[in-house]
């Protein structure tokens, strides 16, 4: 999945707000990651980790106080660039209401590839790709007010894939929705990532870190520690530290190990445990 | 917990924009029953009509059909006391840190005692009460300006303003949704205290149903505007038929029995809670042992 | 009574009506000039005749529309009370003015001649004429239809630097966040009545008191109004907005004849009713 060169580059960054003239708040400390082509990364943090700060220098939105973010090749400190930097790297964000800019579903999804200058005999087929994409076909003509809040948020991600981006950042984007929502949500990423987009979702749901190659923790502004899900599930100490939990199924692994000990700790998912009992029930390991 | 009622709803509906080509049946005959001192959940997804139905529990709607009992008042009567209503049924919006207003914390908790009209000695009694009962000390926290909070410290502040009615009856629309895990569980044990210890009936809507098994005495399932379903968090998570029906989903642990159980082992679905989970692998594993080093002996 | 908190819940802008019919398939920048032309004439037309006939084409025109007329009279009621004073202060003082004309009635400085009732009739119809056309037009055009047709119509300006896009921009925006902010009044209403809140029950001398009872409404719809601001910006920005630069449309005008046909009919029965001189 993964090609050598990186997508985004953020090398030895730091950032800080500055609240009065002389007053600044330091939300990010020296780091420097990688996001690789069709990549899916989580990160994940406690509130005022500078997670939500973090994904918004991926595209430009912020600049670093220090140090260079790196997309495609383009510094985004570059604003000659700040167009294909942002066409390249689409974030949805959390609030469904408050990103969608039309008065209809398919004017929102054109406000992005008009401002990328798609010339108006190529719109209209994007937009009911993307609204295709997304699962909102034949919805071209609502208005976004009467969409659910599921649905607007995939109107938001449709108003990004129409842009043909290589990366697509998740601002907590599920954390308004209700559980069905959610997982139309969940889908769609899925689908996204299947087709070679590199997903980076910030998130609180570990469901959905679960489904990421590699999870980043965050934690006051620096990278604590990051891996597979499985690797940082294990550090279990260390994110109950701050504030983070594990799957369910981590827990319940966990216990049955603390009484049998070949039984492994090291499980994420319902599917795994079942494995896992599995293979000390069968012929495999009973003798 | 008493038998005595203190909810009754029968037969209840709710269209609105009625005789307009907008109209829209928000609930279609809801029957509900909750004893006082009960914590009572309810489940449904978007556009169930779970949100008009607890507007109808403190007279924000009046019911247009059917009847709804409140310690006793039939709220169809126009002649009900609002006020006096909204006091006994505390209503907890969804996000209601959106709602606060006050620029210090003391005064946001003190809006609606002071709205009752109460002594000022009584509002402040009431005030430290209710800070305290979500986990803000009265003393460090009345005179902090509320902007500068937390999104969970505003969550609690909120609550604390409802609160501070002194209600005899709690109604929260999603009080979690929007949390971090952190947050979440601290006003999970909260609510649960209200509920166990002061004695507050409370009524809550969820999409968690981790949060469900942990709160709810019973829990009610909504649908299109009618109530299909009900009875313990038990009853419900440990049957499956249902829960796939009516497209509940299930809990992560109750997800997990279900897949040993399909893998044939024996399991039972009632017993769901996180370390019983653990204790049925390892029995299932001990057995197996067993077996094992019985055949070697034999 | 149940429908105290539900007053914001359904605001629907313009109220548009899709029945499909000719009307409604004009192109929105004409149909908006046309319009225009329209009610320009409307202003200037002073005899009798002349604002009878444009009376029976506005009803015509709802009729055309496939819109119930219903829709026409709703939009006169609120405007009668001031229709009403309107008249009479005309027919009480405009008699002075036109003076020469046969006089009707006179009292001390009330003095009331044919040619100023004639203009208090006319000032009337008026007005019908042009609330009745104005309707037809927002109930025939989408909200939608109506900025792009009002900024194609404000191309020209582009040439005296006004920032013609970002105008449209913004009036797109106020309507899409209109019942967004309706939800959201009607949300704080129910959140602040649960807690012992009472709207609009303060008499209309207590000032103080009926202001204050509005900032746990007005505090929070505005700190959430620079919230949503703030987070529209930074969702506009990553979809690669920066006001001032280059943008294609999606929307074509595909102008069509009877656009143009539209427009020409327009003017010339403007024209003809303003300047035909009829007897009456």
């Amino acid at each position: 999945m993964k090609s050598d060169q990186a997508l985004i580059q953020l090398n030895d960054v730091s950032f800080h707000y500055i609240v009065e003239k002389k007053k600044e708040l330091s939300v990010l400390h020296h780091i420097s990651l990688n996001i690789f082509p069709g990549e899916y990364v989580a990160i994940i943090g406690h509130n005022g980790s500078g997670k939500s700060t973090l994904s918004k220098l991926f595209n430009g939105i912020l600049k670093p106080s220090a140090g260079d973010v790196v997309v495609n090749g383009w510094n985004t400190k570059n604003s000659q660039l700040i167009r294909d930097i942002r066409q390249q790297v689409g974030i949805v964000f959390q609030n469904p209401d408050n990103q969608l800019i039309a008065t209809t579903v398919e004017d929102d999804v054109a406000f992005g590839l008009e401002n990328i200058l798609v010339p108006a005999e190529e719109m209209e087929s994007r937009i009911n790709q993307a609204l295709r994409t997304v699962g909102l076909t034949g919805m071209n003509k609502r208005a976004p007010h009467h969409l659910s809040g599921g649905q607007k948020q995939r109107l938001a991600i449709a108003g990004i894939i129409a842009m043909k981006p290589k990366c697509i950042i998740f601002d907590e984007a599920t954390s308004m929705l209700d559980t069905y929502g959610r997982k139309e949500i969940v889908k769609v990423m899925r689908r996204l990532n299947n087709d070679g987009v590199a997903l980076v979702t910030v998130t609180h749901y570990m469901s959905e870190v679960v489904e990421a190659d590699r999870v980043i923790v965050i934690e006051k502004g620096k990278i604590i520690t990051q891996g597979t899900p499985r690797e940082v599930f294990r550090q279990k100490q260390l994110l109950q530290s701050i504030g983070l939990d594990v799957p369910i199924a981590n827990h319940v692994a966990e216990m049955v190990h603390q009484k049998y000990q070949p039984f492994s700790s090291n499980l994420i998912d319902a599917g795994e445990v079942v494995e896992e009992v599995k293979h000390f029930t069968t012929g495999g390991v009973s003798v | 917990m008493s038998e005595e009622k203190i909810i009754e709803i029968k037969n209840l509906e709710y269209i609105y924009m009625q005789h307009t080509p907008l109209e829209h049946q928000a609930l279609s005959g809801i029957n509900m029953e909750v004893n006082r001192g009960e914590c009572i959940a309810i489940i449904g997804h978007t556009g169930s009509g779970k949100s008009t139905l607890i507007q109808h529990l403190n007279g924000l709607m009046q019911p247009q059909k059917g009847k709804i009992i409140v310690d006793g008042e039939d709220l169809s009567d126009s002649n009900v006391d609002l006020k006096a209503l909204r006091r006994k049924v505390g209503l907890v919006f969804q996000n209601p840190e959106s709602q606060i207003f006050e620029h210090l914390i003391g005064d946001e908790v003190a809006y609606g005692p002071f709205k009752l009209g109460l002594p000022l000695n009584e509002v402040r009694k009431r005030v430290k009460w209710a800070m305290e009962m979500v986990g803000l000390s009265f003393n460090e926290m009345k005179d902090r300006p509320t902007y500068a909070l937390s999104g969970g410290q505003k969550r609690k502040v909120a609550l604390a303003g409802v609160l501070a009615l002194k209600p005899e009856i709690l109604v929260l629309d999603e009080p979690t949704a929007g949390l971090d895990p952190y947050s979440k569980n601290e006003l999970l044990e909260k609510i649960k205290k209200l509920n166990r210890e002061e004695k507050i009936t409370v009524i809550f809507i969820s999409h968690n149903l981790e949060e469900v098994s942990f709160l709810a005495h019973r829990l009610y399932v909504l649908a299109n505007g009618k109530n299909l379903v009900d009875g313990t968090p038990n009853d419900l998570f440990s049957n499956k038929e249902i829960l796939e029906k009516y497209k509940i989903g299930t809990p992560d642990s109750v997800d997990i029995l279900y897949k040993l159980k399909d893998a044939g082992f024996s399991i039972n679905p009632r017993l769901f809670d996180v370390s019983c989970v653990a204790a049925q692998i390892f029995s299932i594993l001990s057995t197996y042992q067993r077996r094992v080093t019985d055949d070697i002996s034999v | 009574m149940t429908s105290r908190f539900e007053l914001t819940r359904n605001i629907t802008i313009g109220q548009y009506i899709p029945t499909g019919s000719v009307i409604h398939q004009f192109e929105a920048s004409l149909k908006l000039l046309s319009f225009a032309i329209l009610v320009v004439g409307i202003a200037i037309c002073s005899s009798y005749t002349g604002n009878l006939i444009l009376l029976a084409f506005s009803i015509a025109l709802f009729g055309i529309a496939r819109i119930p007329i219903h829709y026409g009279i709703s939009g006169i009621k609120p405007a009668l009370p001031f229709m009403i004073i309107l008249s009479l202060m005309q027919l009480l003082f405009y008699g002075q003015a036109a003076q020469g004309e046969t006089t009707l009635f006179q009292f001390g400085f009330i003095l009331i001649t044919t040619s100023s009732v004639q203009l208090v009739i006319v000032s009337a119809m008026r007005f019908i004429e042009i609330i009745l056309v104005s309707s037809v037009l927002t109930l025939s055009t989408s909200t939608t239809e109506m900025t792009h047709g009002l900024e194609h119509l404000l191309k020209p300006l582009k040439y005296i630097k006004f920032p013609v896009y970002e105008f449209s921009l913004i009036i797109t925006i106020a309507i899409r966040f209109v019942p967004t902010f309706a939800m959201e009044m009607e949300k704080l209403m129910k959140a602040q009545a649960s807690r012992g809140a009472e709207f609009g029950t303060g008499k209309w001398w207590q000032i103080v008191r009926k202001t204050k009872d509005t900032f746990p409404l007005i505090i929070p719809l505005f700190s959430s109004a620079m919230e949503r601001a703030e987070d529209l910006i930074l969702a506009m920005e990553s979809r690669c907005y920066t006001p001032g630069l280059k943008r294609t449309s999606y929307r074509q005008y595909k102008i069509a004849l009877r656009d143009f046909l539209l427009l020409i009919i327009t003017t010339l029965f403007s024209i003809f009713i303003v300047f035909y001189k009829f007897t009456y």
